[in-house]
């Protein structure tokens, strides 16, 4: 009848246990909330047979004690770095915990499962690029730019997201890459109008700064703070509000020191 | 034509966001649609109220209530939603202006432009916060009431 004949053993709590971590890891990465991951990886245990499960969050790692009668005490911890964001991975691994948490599939599919989210592509480069010059173009009108702003700020977008992959092979620090970036962006659009590709300086920068300010760390700080889990949400807002702090200066100076 | 110019580009900015963030194909609409509603409302009460702090509080008011609604009916989470459409809202032209006063060392200016884009990213922060208690609430009588 039972198809693990080992499923009150220490062993057997420590793989779903990791499994659970593995889930909880991806959710944090992708972009959820503190208590969305808390709720998973609890469930998740809960369902595979941990009588208790002590959860705690934030934002770089993520701590774990299960107990019950027959395997006793049961802990892991998984340090988190490196934030991608991706809603569609977010959904995929919110299913698969709904999943887990009903059905209790064996081990191997749920690793199969994991794997498969973990390793499917996001956009290619040139949607990548596309989507850039969008999101440039559109908060350059938006902000009341001419036309030819929008198209300089667009071009400009698809440069940075050059500039962007280039700093990300450098692995350099996160803010001064961000300072890099913006202030490499204030440059083309300052030499863009004065080559006459251009009426505005201030609304071809405006759309660049839309592009790269961190809009979805910030909402997710608030979040966080509001569910009462102030560590992380204290943490993520002041990186998000210097990180757009920084981008806005990069892309004011560059203007500045040209004229 | 400037509203136009601004719903439109509030719907592509939104959208283009949505695509950045690899949302489902499935949610792309509603998610851009987000975007417009909140600069719709943002513009419609523009006659009732004429500092922006509150307008912006009551746009992210109706923003969070429409992601949480179709966060509801397409069963994902909120998250996808909320992020696309809070976007238009983002102060960054204020941010912008800013930091122009802070390189050029207008002190004065630069506070009251810097507590003008902190009161901003405040109100859009309060309506989400106020929105989600609200519905907090509401669902917890919910759930009393289909007890009871």
């Amino acid at each position: 009848m039972c198809p693990h004949p080992d499923r009150q053993s220490v062993d057997y709590a420590n793989e779903y246990l990791s499994n659970a971590l593995s889930i909880g890891e991806q959710m944090l990465r992708s972009g959820a909330e503190v208590s969305r991951v808390e709720d998973s990886i609890r469930r998740i245990c809960t369902a595979y047979g941990a009588e208790r499960v002590d959860v705690f969050t934030i934002t770089s790692s993520i701590v774990v004690t299960i107990s019950g009668k027959t395997f006793g005490t049961v802990t892991q911890t998984r340090r988190i770095s490196g934030l991608q964001f991706d809603l569609r991975r977010l959904e995929r691994l919110n299913e698969l915990s709904r999943l887990i948490a009903q059905h209790l599939p064996p081990m191997e599919k749920v690793e199969e499962a994991l794997e498969r989210i973990r390793t499917t592509p996001g956009h290619s480069f040139p949607a990548q690029l596309g989507i850039w010059a969008l999101i440039s173009a559109s908060f350059t009108l938006f902000f009341g730019g001419s036309w030819l702003d929008a198209v300089a700020s667009a071009l400009i977008g698809v440069l940075l997201k050059y500039a962007d992959r280039g700093l990300k092979w450098l692995e350099l620090n996160g803010f001064l890459a961000a300072l890099l970036c913006s202030g490499f962006g204030g440059l083309l659009s300052f030499l863009a109008v004065q080559w006459g590709f251009g009426d505005s300086v201030e609304k071809i920068n405006i759309g660049n700064i839309m592009l790269l300010i961190p809009g979805i760390m910030l909402t997710n700080s608030l979040r966080d703070l509001f569910n009462g889990d102030t560590i992380s949400g204290l943490l993520r807002f002041l990186e998000a509000v210097l990180l757009s702090m920084t981008i806005a200066a990069g892309f004011v100076a560059a203007s500045v020191i040209g004229g | 034509m400037t509203i136009l110019i601004q719903l439109v580009t509030a719907f592509a900015g939104s959208l283009g966001f949505a695509l950045l963030f690899n949302i489902r194909r499935d949610r792309l609409f509603p998610a851009a649609m987000g975007g417009l509603l909140a600069w719709g409302v943002y513009l419609l009460i523009g006659p009732l109220v004429a500092w922006d702090v509150p307008r912006f509080f009551i746009a992210s008011l109706a923003l969070t209530l429409y992601a949480e609604i179709m966060a509801r009916m397409k069963k994902s989470p909120a998250t996808v939603f909320l992020v696309s459409a809070s976007i238009p809202l983002i102060p960054g032209g204020s941010l912008y202006t800013t930091m122009q006063y802070a390189v050029s060392a207008q002190w004065e200016a630069f506070t009251t432009q810097g507590m003008n884009t902190l009161l901003l990213a405040g109100a859009i922060a309060g309506g989400m916060l106020c929105m989600m208690a609200i519905l907090h609430v509401c669902h917890r009588l919910y759930l009393l009431v289909r007890q009871a």
